[in-house]
């Protein structure tokens, strides 16, 4: 009874793993989800391996580097509207 | 009251230092939000220039308690809106809850594929960025939003002018194909961990 209950919470809390990690969930729904990572290392997996993912996506974006060509196109551009650098 | 062509030069000036100061910044977000709506880079360029030019023309409608970049933004799913005249069709989304248990049906498969431990092992940097360019528009729109950009799922739903509870179904998604083909990439790649790979136990 218990492990089908632990089940049952199991996918409502994985049902919870974007939302969660997104910082979406209302006060209510994310002390929940807490708890239940707390005393399940299962599903803890699971949210390690989607935040994983996410700094994975965040840092993937290369250094940022200026486009001279792109920004002097568009300075060109808007000095047609009247634009003074 | 001033008509075209006959503003204030000091009046101008003010406004185009402003301008500089808050729009032109964030060119390179416009141009990877550009990038993430359109299939090409020439596109993307006319769509930043479409962009500045429309932010310079309505300037005086920016509200300055808000953020600029997320005013931009808008502008240019505007712009590209009006380049394209229609959003196109998207593939069908499942509901938001399947797609985070999809999530964890990728992590399984993952740790059967002996990758686990891929994001902590390897750089896949260019493999994201390249998967990224790989979606479908309308999700990568939402994907380079919410996880490069950082908007809520209220400025993406507000900035590309869809309800949030498809900005929430197309990032779910767009996440888990990501993840797909990451996977994929992994394998192809010969990335898998032996000690760690199962795919010969795979229930």
């Amino acid at each position: 009874m218990n492990e089908q209950l632990n089940r049952e919470d199991c996918e409502a809390v994985v049902q919870r793993l974007w939302p969660h990690l997104d910082g979406m969930l209302p006060d209510s729904d994310r002390e929940r989800v807490i708890q239940h990572l707390e005393s399940c290392a299962a599903c803890q997996s699971h949210f390690d391996f989607a935040k994983a993912f996410l700094e994975a996506v965040a840092a993937a974006q290369p250094e940022e580097t200026p486009n001279p060509a792109l920004l002097e196109r568009v300075l060109k551009a808007l000095s047609g509207e009247g634009f003074a650098r | 009251m001033s008509g075209p062509g006959v503003e204030n030069p000091r009046t101008t000036s003010a406004r185009d230092a402003e301008f500089s100061a808050l729009a032109l910044p964030h060119l390179q977000a416009v141009s990877r939000i550009a990038r993430a709506l359109v299939q090409n880079d020439s596109d993307a360029d006319d769509l930043v220039q479409e962009t500045y030019l429309r932010a310079y023309r309505y300037w005086h409608t920016f509200d300055r308690a808000t953020d600029c970049k997320r005013w931009l933004a808008t502008i240019c799913r505007n712009a590209f809106y009006d380049f394209k005249n229609a959003e196109g069709a998207v593939s069908s989304v499942e509901p938001e809850e399947l797609e985070s248990l999809a999530a964890v049906r990728v992590h399984k498969a993952a740790i059967e594929a002996g990758l686990g431990d891929m994001y902590a092992r390897l750089d896949l940097g260019p493999a994201i960025m390249k998967a990224i360019s790989a979606l479908d528009p309308a999700f990568r729109a939402v994907v380079v939003l919410s996880d490069i950009e950082e908007f809520s799922y209220d400025e993406i739903a507000s900035a590309l002018g869809i309800p949030v509870g498809t900005v929430r179904s197309r990032l779910y998604r767009a996440r888990r194909l990501l993840q797909e083909a990451l996977m994929v990439y992994g394998l192809d790649a010969g990335f898998a961990s032996a000690s760690n790979s199962k795919m010969g136990n795979a229930k």
